[in-house]
């Protein structure tokens, strides 16, 4: 498959649930009240509880691990959270390759809320199988 | 009661001093219920970790009690993995984490503390197979 600067990855869309943020706790071992507790999320100012943002990084994790298969080994992942996110709105992650250099090639990757707002953004690097 | 200035310079004494290391070996069946999570069916992950998962197997506690005082709750600014080598259902990984950096950013909705933590995880071969960056936030 050639890669180009440019290139968008296949979408992938995530309707997270209150009920996978509790399975997520668990899993991670995050017991920050924030994330299923509504009544603790809106005593520190937040709308209720929210998504967790390694939970969001796993959602872009997944988005770039699904467009790469076996064609290539990831490198680095960095995400940055700019916004918060709750159960029961659609989850929407994309990206792009930024970069072409021989076997090396970067991807910017981001999630949208349904307003369209990038609530996380990062990068990866990934090395291509020659 | 302590001031914020007294806060960031008690934390900021810890900057570059490693914390005591974690151990942990990857399990069929954590793996599998920290896949279900996230909600990714890759049959890859039967028995290799998906990018995140390191964070879930050794959690390095970012949240130092100590940096409490400041401000009404945590948020997670964001997370950079650097991976060397793949992790393997079986493998023996040791976490070694420190506080890289604290500092104060004052905007237009107040204080904010930044905590920088980075943690290396090595394998039983004594090898490094990722590395992470972690910011947490104090608001």
């Amino acid at each position: 498959m050639n890669l180009t600067v440019g290139q968008e990855l296949p979408e992938l869309v995530k309707h997270p649930t209150t009920r996978q943020l509790v399975q997520y706790a668990g899993a991670q071992g995050d017991f920050y009240e924030i994330h299923y507790d509504q009544a603790y999320a809106q005593s520190v100012a937040l709308p209720g509880v929210i998504l967790h943002g390694l939970l969001k990084a796993a959602f872009l994790g997944q988005l770039v691990t699904d467009w790469l298969g076996d064609r290539g080994n990831l490198k680095t992942f960095e995400v940055s959270y700019r916004g918060i996110d709750v159960p029961g709105r659609p989850y929407r992650c994309r990206g792009r390759v930024t970069k072409v250099d021989g076997d090396q090639v970067e991807l910017d990757v981001w999630g949208e809320d349904p307003d369209g707002q990038r609530t996380t953004i990062g990068s990866a690097i990934v090395e291509m199988k020659s | 009661m302590s001031t914020t200035t007294s806060i960031v310079e008690r934390l900021r004494a810890r900057i570059g001093k490693g914390e005591p290391s974690t151990e942990a070996t990857v399990e069929a069946g954590h793996l599998k219920r920290f896949v279900e999570a996230i909600g990714d069916p890759n049959p890859r992950w039967k028995s290799e970790a998906p990018p995140t998962f390191l964070v879930a197997l050794v959690p390095v506690s970012m949240h130092l009690e100590e940096a409490e005082e400041y401000g009404k709750g945590w948020l997670n600014g964001g997370n950079r993995f650097e991976y060397i080598e793949p992790v393997k259902v079986g493998d023996r990984i040791t976490a070694t984490g420190k506080v890289a950096d604290v500092y104060e950013k004052t905007g237009g909705s107040g204080s904010l503390l930044f905590i920088i933590f980075e943690t290396d995880y090595v394998n039983q071969h004594g090898r490094t197979v990722a590395r992470l960056r972690g910011t947490a936030i104090r608001r």
